[in-house]
């Protein structure tokens, strides 16, 4: 369906709060200042694995400037974020069964990076001093960081009870999903083929060091912190101190970006709140940049074994993955790995096995479970399509998923992403039907992925008020974390008012002032707490047509917590890449030359960040699929390139010119048809750009990052 | 961050006396000119001085006058003051002109604000880029008594010269000052000394925990580059992990010194390969008294990797570095 054209909807509308941040006026969590507070940080471990026999504060104490010293003999403090937004640890039920609990600081560390103290001092200089001054006796344990090798019979046991991750039955069952019969659909196969796949963890890298800054009223926690959901990490904070939700405030004005993993708390949200319990003050915890690296989470490394059968016309006729998850020490979150639903195959089958090691802890990062499935997936098939000499486009086109009479979709438009994408690109004339073929050492490669994500609807609150001045004021529970939350709450509102933008203000990102969110995350601000600011539009404009505008002091106020449903068919955003890359093969040097991206995700509400959402997390999957690794120290268990200059993360010189389109549509649903558009870019990033690398130099990089090393070892 | 005392010095003179003065009270003393990356390990605690530890004082040369520019010496070559910014150097129409190479190396460090606060004397005299060092193994570098690369991630480590510590070095402009023959002229206790930039760097076997010779109190005032003979030709190229803001994983700084077509003499310097910069004397042997063609080079970068000695993790950088050499050779044959 085509979309209608809109007054403030669809226009390419700047963020209402840009000249805050660029004036520097937007006040980040750590710019917050208040009276007598003190400054905290945090002591890490500095062994994968190990017991604490003894921890002397004593010296540390005895600084000058100190106030507190804590550690786990002195609070024990259960963290178990991360129960509402996608992980399983930690729900209300599984907390008092699980044998696996976290606390705020263990006595038993499980890896380099993990708290072990904390100090609040004067001031930050004084307090990280002190950490310095803190002597551990640690009782060193064997350690393992590779998923497999903590799969061995005799691997060292980072969880006494064994390695597999516990599902919410504290049992260690795989998780996956499977539909028809795969042994079925290989014996129907003419050809079988199988292979292994890999992906490295790779961090968010977000720009603000992480802080918190916590002070009580009375038995009220009053915190301000970066977080994707003020209403879940209010949530987990309050379970975690157990208090009421109401005794627990979030704060959150501005942030420096969300990644992912910040839908829920933190431990340092405990420690800060702990440490200004005790002291009466109010208190900061200020992470530094290698503690925001090594204390958060990145993206679960994989090991993926894949098994496809094909017909000789092209129809796959079966797909089984058998896959590992590296989920450092806790399940912070799934360990999921997506992307076979991509397929129309009717016999599939996914065996997940999420494992614990003594690497840094995995968490949610930007479409979670998908650019590692994805970059397997489609290599694979990427790989079959040539080897049965079948164009893969044409591969693409064959057994992609359709809409049927049982699986009816919203709407559906991948074939259509697709097709336009390859004239966009000019598929036909820069794929190389000959991989590797040419004189080099400079040779050109295309390469193309497909995919679709969820733009599912649910349930999450909006208010509207509006006075007798014709101000509207919009509680929203978001936050801002980059995509531009504010700006499309608030442009939905005044589309809806039929008011200009200008005429809206906007309450966000605090649990006190604005009513439950969702969070940030999986894509859903805009289809779902945009449904109910929209709902909410709507009843304020029937207030005021049955009473008239307010006048005086008075006001109408309008709420809405719309929970719509599709009806059962699926509601998905749709999107090709395709990739052109000039591999240097004397320098194994890759550069990627061209990027052509068309999206389908509804109707678009704000073209400028819209197109920035899909630029951004392109580079990021390039970053994931060539650069990006977390490398450690077999030995020591220490990990060796932290911080953005040891992961390389891309620079702007890296960049290539990201040619996006979108094909709008109106589904029906949603608010005005809008779909998700946040992690859309970033699931077949990586999966393209290698698929491009095996076309211009003819040998299938099958794992990632693919580096420098890795190409020149297989050329020479 | 460690507290410090910092000082700022208004001569050379004044900056030796502070520094012999604090080491005589068994303070360590490190010499700051952008401070770019020493600051940097002072907040991570990294040993900046091996068996001092983390600098308690930092004597902060940047109000030392003189010392900040390019001039044309009196023997026609030029004298490169230590506290000159990688950014200025980039810009010298002189160096731009006459020795590229330098001026190219000076533009391929870093990002554009490390070069406008870093200078040649602290790009020079840089600690290594390990990641072992920079993640505070208590390594040979650090005033230990290993290397951890050895049995660990070593991709980014020496192919040559490497050993007990296998290191490189992570200078850009050394290499270049190396081709260049250029002098070093260093202050210290004893007043100045005037050396061979070739003599300047030292190889583990006979230092392991410091990569030149200057002492605690000693530090690089000036780099003096002699007029040449005759035309020369000259061209920098890096190999990096990004298209900024790395190291070199490998890089070669190279110069003809040429008679109309003919190559008189060459000088190869490899950096990202070895703990000091790299010398290929058979690589440059066969350049001499011939015409440059893409068959030479082609020997040239052949002969430049003759003895390398990998480790487990770094043989790509055996013909990453044949390959470097002989576009570097072919780059810089080319100049007019």
């Amino acid at each position: 369906m085509a979309v209608e054209r809109m007054n403030t909807v669809g226009q390419n509308v700047p963020r209402v709060d840009a000249l805050e941040r660029v004036t520097g006026r937007a006040e980040y969590t750590r710019d917050l200042k208040l009276p007598g507070m003190l400054y905290a940080r945090v002591l890490r471990s500095t062994v994968p694995h190990a017991r604490i026999r003894r921890i002397d504060t004593s010296a540390a104490e005895a600084l000058p400037g100190v106030r507190a010293v804590i550690t786990h003999e002195t609070h024990r403090i259960p963290y178990g974020s991360g129960s509402i937004a996608g992980g399983r640890q930690y729900s209300d039920p599984h907390k008092d069964i699980t044998t696996r609990l976290r606390y705020m600081f263990n006595a038993h560390v499980r890896f380099v990076g993990e708290p072990v103290a904390a100090v609040a001092a004067v001031n930050r200089h004084v307090a990280e001093e002190a950490l310095g001054l803190i002597e551990i006796d640690y009782e060193e344990l064997a350690f393992v960081l590779e998923p497999e090798d903590a799969l061995e019979e005799d691997a060292p046991r980072v969880w006494s009870d064994g390695n597999l991750a516990l599902d919410s039955e504290n049992l260690p069952r795989p998780i996956g999903s499977s539909t028809g019969d795969v042994d079925t659909g290989f014996a129907e196969a003419d050809r079988v083929f199988e292979d292994r796949y890999t992906t490295a963890f790779v961090q968010d890298a977000q720009m603000e060091p992480r802080s918190a800054l916590a002070h009580w009223e009375g038995d009220k926690l009053i915190l301000h912190t970066p977080t994707q959901g003020v209403s879940n990490c209010r949530h987990d904070n309050a379970r975690d101190l157990g208090l009421a939700d109401h005794q627990v405030q979030v704060v959150c004005q501005y942030m420096g970006g969300g990644f992912g993993d910040k839908n829920g708390s933190y431990y340092f949200d405990l420690i800060a709140a702990a440490l200004s319990k005790d002291l009466g003050v109010p208190v900061m915890v200020e992470l530094s940049r290698k503690d925001d690296w090594l204390g958060t989470h990145g993206r679960w490394p994989t090991v993926q074994d894949y098994k496809v059968g094909v017909k000789e016309d092209g129809t796959i006729t079966a797909i089984q993955m058998h896959a590992l998850s590296g989920m450092g020490p806790y399940l912070r979150r799934s360990g999921n790995i997506a992307g076979m639903d991509i397929y129309a195959c009717e016999n599939t089958e996914r065996v997940i096995r999420p494992v614990h090691t003594n690497r840094m802890v995995s968490g949610n990062f930007r479409a979670p479970t998908y650019p590692q499935g994805y970059f397997a997936l489609q290599s694979m098939m990427d790989d079959v399509s040539y080897r049965m000499g079948i164009d893969p486009v044409e591969f693409a086109l064959k057994n992609i998923v359709r809409p049927t009479a049982e699986q009816p979709f919203t709407n559906y438009a991948l074939d259509q992403c697709i097709e336009q994408g390859a004239e966009l690109f000019d598929w036909a004339g820069r794929w190389n039907p000959q991989p590797g073929a040419g004189e080099g050492p400079v040779k050109r490669g295309a390469g193309v992925a497909y995919m679709m994500f969820n733009a599912r609807l649910g349930a999450s609150s909006a208010i509207i008020r509006v006075d007798s001045d014709a101000r509207y004021t919009l509680y929203v529970g978001v936050t801002d974390i980059g995509p531009g939350a504010k700006t499309t709450m608030s442009l939905l509102a005044a589309e809806e008012l039929g008011v200009p933008l200008a005429q809206v203000d906007i309450v966000w990102g605090d649990s006190d002032r604005c009513p439950f969110s969702v969070g940030e995350s999986g894509s859903r601000t805009t289809t779902m707490t945009g449904y109910a600011v929209v709902e909410a539009a709507r009843d304020l404009n029937r207030q005021i047509a049955e009473n008239g505008m307010p006048e005086g002091d008075d006001v109408l106020i309008a709420s809405a917590t719309p929970n719509p449903s599709t009806d059962g068919k699926l509601r998905m955003g749709f999107g090709a890449h395709f990739a052109e890359v000039e591999v240097d093969e004397h320098l194994g040097h890759v550069r990627v030359t061209k990027y052509v991206t068309v999206h389908e995700s509804g109707r678009i509400l704000n073209p400028l960040p819209a197109n920035d959402q899909i630029r951004g997390a392109v580079l990021q999957g390039i970053g994931q699929a060539l650069h990006e690794d977390l490398l450690y120290d077999a030995n020591y268990g220490h990990p060796l390139t932290a911080g953005y200059y040891g992961a390389r993360h891309l620079t702007h010189l890296d960049a290539p010119e990201i040619e996006n389109t979108f094909i709008e549509t109106d589904d029906g649903y949603g608010p005005y048809g809008a779909k998700s558009v946040g992690e859309s870019g970033i699931i077949i990033a990586p999966a393209a750009v290698a698929n491009a690398v095996f076309n211009a130099i003819g040998h299938r990089m099958k794992d990632l990052p693919i580096t420098r090393d890795k190409i020149l070892g297989v050329l020479t | 961050m460690k507290a410090f005392v910092n000082e700022n010095p208004g001569s050379i003179d004044e900056a030796v006396m502070l520094a012999q003065a604090a080491l005589r009270e068994g303070r360590s003393v490190s010499f700051a000119g952008g401070g770019t990356d020493l600051l940097q390990l002072v907040k991570e605690r990294v040993p900046n001085r091996p068996g001092s530890g983390v600098p308690d004082v930092l004597v902060n040369l940047k109000r030392v006058a003189g010392i900040d520019q390019v001039t044309r010496n009196d023997q026609g070559g030029l004298t490169i003051g230590g506290l000159t910014s990688l950014t200025d150097l980039g810009a010298n129409p002189q160096l731009r002109d006459r020795y590229a190479v330098l001026a190219e190396a000076a533009d391929s460090v870093a990002t554009r604000q490390i070069r406008n606060a870093g200078t040649l004397a602290g790009n020079v005299c840089q600690r290594p880029w390990c990641w072992y060092y920079r993640n505070g193994f208590d390594c040979y570098k650090a005033g230990g008594n290993q290397c951890f690369s050895i049995a660990g991630e070593n991709q980014l480590h020496a192919i040559f010269g490497g050993g007990p510590s296998f290191i490189v070095h992570p200078s850009d402009l050394a290499p270049a000052l190396v081709a260049l023959d250029a002098r070093f002229r260093v202050a210290g206790p004893g007043g100045d000394r005037s050396l061979s930039s070739n003599d300047f760097f030292v190889l583990p076997n006979e230092d392991v925990a410091h990569e030149n010779v200057l002492g605690d109190d000693e530090l690089l005032v000036s780099a003096v580059i002699p007029e040449p003979s005759g035309e020369i030709r000259s061209h920098f190229y890096k190999i990096m992990d990004r298209e900024t803001w790395t190291h070199a994983v490998v890089s070669a700084a190279v110069v003809l010194e040429m008679d109309g077509e003919i190559c008189r003499t060459a000088r190869i310097v490899l950096g990202g390969v070895a703990p000091i910069p790299w010398r290929v004397p058979a690589a440059e042997r066969l350049l001499a008294d011939q015409r440059v063609t893409p068959e030479l080079a082609d020997s040239v970068g052949i002969a430049s990797i003759e003895g390398a000695r990998p480790l487990a993790k770094n043989a790509y950088k055996v013909p990453l570095t044949r390959r470097v050499v002989e576009r570097a050779v072919l780059a810089a044959a080319a100049r007019a």
